[in-house]
């Protein structure tokens, strides 16, 4: 697989001048990312995903087969929604809630690279659309997600966020911060387990550091439902970070 | 923060068997879906309701996608009971070659913990029936449990097994389950969902004692 050409990713920003980059050094100069570019990061955003899935599968111990990320009575109800389906084991359910939980990492990542050649910075249905267009294996979705808006959001507004909206995106509690930096930072003192042989990835998602750094962001979400307990669905192996163990 | 309040009366948030169908049973609660996606995201992505949605539309249709190719599997080696080997072999055939790795690590360590669940308590309720989610005693769980956490208190999200309910000692606000439903009834199931094609459907609970209390972020849908 090809590298990126760039020593460092910071992903593309918004537009050159477009936005305030206070703190993004060099920022201003770089110019935006081409789009074979980003199918670059692409390729090794989900490299570095499926690799560090590989890893950290070996590591589930019985805390994570306890407190899945996904109810399994809910599974199970969906798979016997077919009616040739007649006994189901146990494993079973635990087997999906798993497999959906990377099938839902790898759809958000595709649908995000979308979002960002349309420089936005909120996931739209229509990324979602997008991803499944592009991608074979997704094909069973086709009907499930029909792509009669192309452009769904003409303006792209959302994409060029003040440094204000910034400040209300990245105040979750937990969340690194991020005020003034339109795009991309650091993660907090966790370097990409990955990144000798994938170079930088496009962004830095919290897959990486899930154990560390349970996203509790549930007010500042635009769900209109709230969240119980933000540890709820802990992570798998919060005690032993992927990184520098 | 506001809770959705379509699931007054019924057992355990209704996550558990309801007689009547209901439109969220066909999909994971969005918050659990919600939460995952921004693990795949940058950390000041926001994620629209209407993308939440379509994943969680996405998600039950990868489920019925591989059920389906797993349960004709099993129809024609004339078994009975989907296990995990025909969801992998599923995934396998339907090209989700990338998923089978790491979930073969996971299925083996599960078999792991299971078989310590049963020398550490012969006779448990794994073995009555091949459909139950087998769970460690109380002693192991609570070890395990908290081996895995920094701190308890997790209990709004945690989980009840089928027909079993989890006796960590960080859920005293959880009420207890009834008990261990005697069998779980095999019901008959009314309609068929095709693949591409998805109408509305209803399904009947079976086994009393089964629920999830992870309903949180349950949304409402015209």
């Amino acid at each position: 697989m090809d590298n990126q050409p760039l020593p460092y990713s910071t992903g593309q920003p918004p537009a050159p001048g477009g936005a305030p980059v206070a703190g993004m050094p060099g920022a201003a100069g770089l110019p935006p990312v081409p789009h074979h570019h980003l199918l670059q990061q692409q390729q090794a955003q989900l490299q570095a995903f499926w690799a560090y899935q590989r890893q950290e599968a070996e590591r589930a111990s019985a805390s994570d087969f306890k407190n899945h990320q996904l109810p399994l009575a809910r599974i199970k109800k969906i798979m016997k929604a077919d009616e040739d389906v007649r006994m189901i084991s146990a494993e079973a359910p635990v087997l999906f809630a798993k497999a959906c939980e990377l099938f839902i990492l790898e759809l958000t990542i595709r649908s995000w690279l979308h979002a960002e050649e349309n420089k936005r910075r909120t996931l739209q249905r229509n990324d979602v659309a997008a991803a499944i267009a592009r991608t074979d294996v997704f094909d069973f979705l086709v009907d499930i997600v029909p792509r009669e808006e192309a452009k769904e959001e003409p303006g792209s507004a959302l994409g060029f966020a003040a440094p204000g909206t910034g400040v209300v995106g990245a105040g979750a509690p937990g969340g690194a911060p991020a005020a003034g930096m339109p795009y991309y930072y650091p993660p907090m003192g966790q370097p990409a387990p990955m990144m000798p042989a994938w170079h930088v990835p496009a962004w830095d998602p919290a897959w990486q550091q899930g154990a560390a750094d349970v996203d509790q962001s549930g007010s500042f979400s635009e769900e209109g439902q709230g969240f119980g307990a933000g540890h709820g669905g802990a992570a798998s192996f919060p005690p032993a970070p992927p990184t520098s163990e | 923060m506001p809770d959705s309040d379509n699931d007054s009366g019924g057992p355990s948030n209704a996550g558990g068997e309801l007689s009547s169908p209901r439109e969220q049973d066909r999909f994971l609660p969005i918050a659990n879906v919600s939460r995952i996606m921004k693990k795949a995201l940058p950390a000041n992505a926001k994620i629209s309701k209407d993308a939440k949605e379509t994943v969680q539309e996405c998600v039950s249709e990868f489920i019925s996608f591989i059920t389906g190719e797993a349960s004709d599997k099993c129809q024609r080696e004339k078994r009975k009971t989907i296990n995990g080997d025909d969801l992998l072999w599923a995934m396998t055939t339907l090209g989700f070659e990338d998923y089978v790795e790491p979930l073969k690590h996971y299925l083996h360590k599960f078999r792991e913990i299971e078989g310590e669940r049963a020398a550490a308590s012969a006779g448990a309720s794994g073995s009555q029936q091949q459909q139950q989610q087998g769970e460690l005693p109380r002693g192991a769980a609570n070890a395990a449990g908290y081996a895995g956490y920094g701190a308890p208190g997790s209990g709004g999200m945690m989980m009840m097994m089928m027909g079993q309910p989890m006796y960590g000692g960080s859920q005293p606000q959880q009420q207890p389950p009834p008990p261990q439903p005697p069998q779980q009834q095999q019901q008959h199931q009314q309609h068929h969902m095709a693949i591409g094609g998805r109408g509305g459907f209803g399904q009947q609970g079976g086994g009393g004692g089964s629920s999830s209390s992870s309903g949180l972020g349950r949304q409402d849908r015209a």
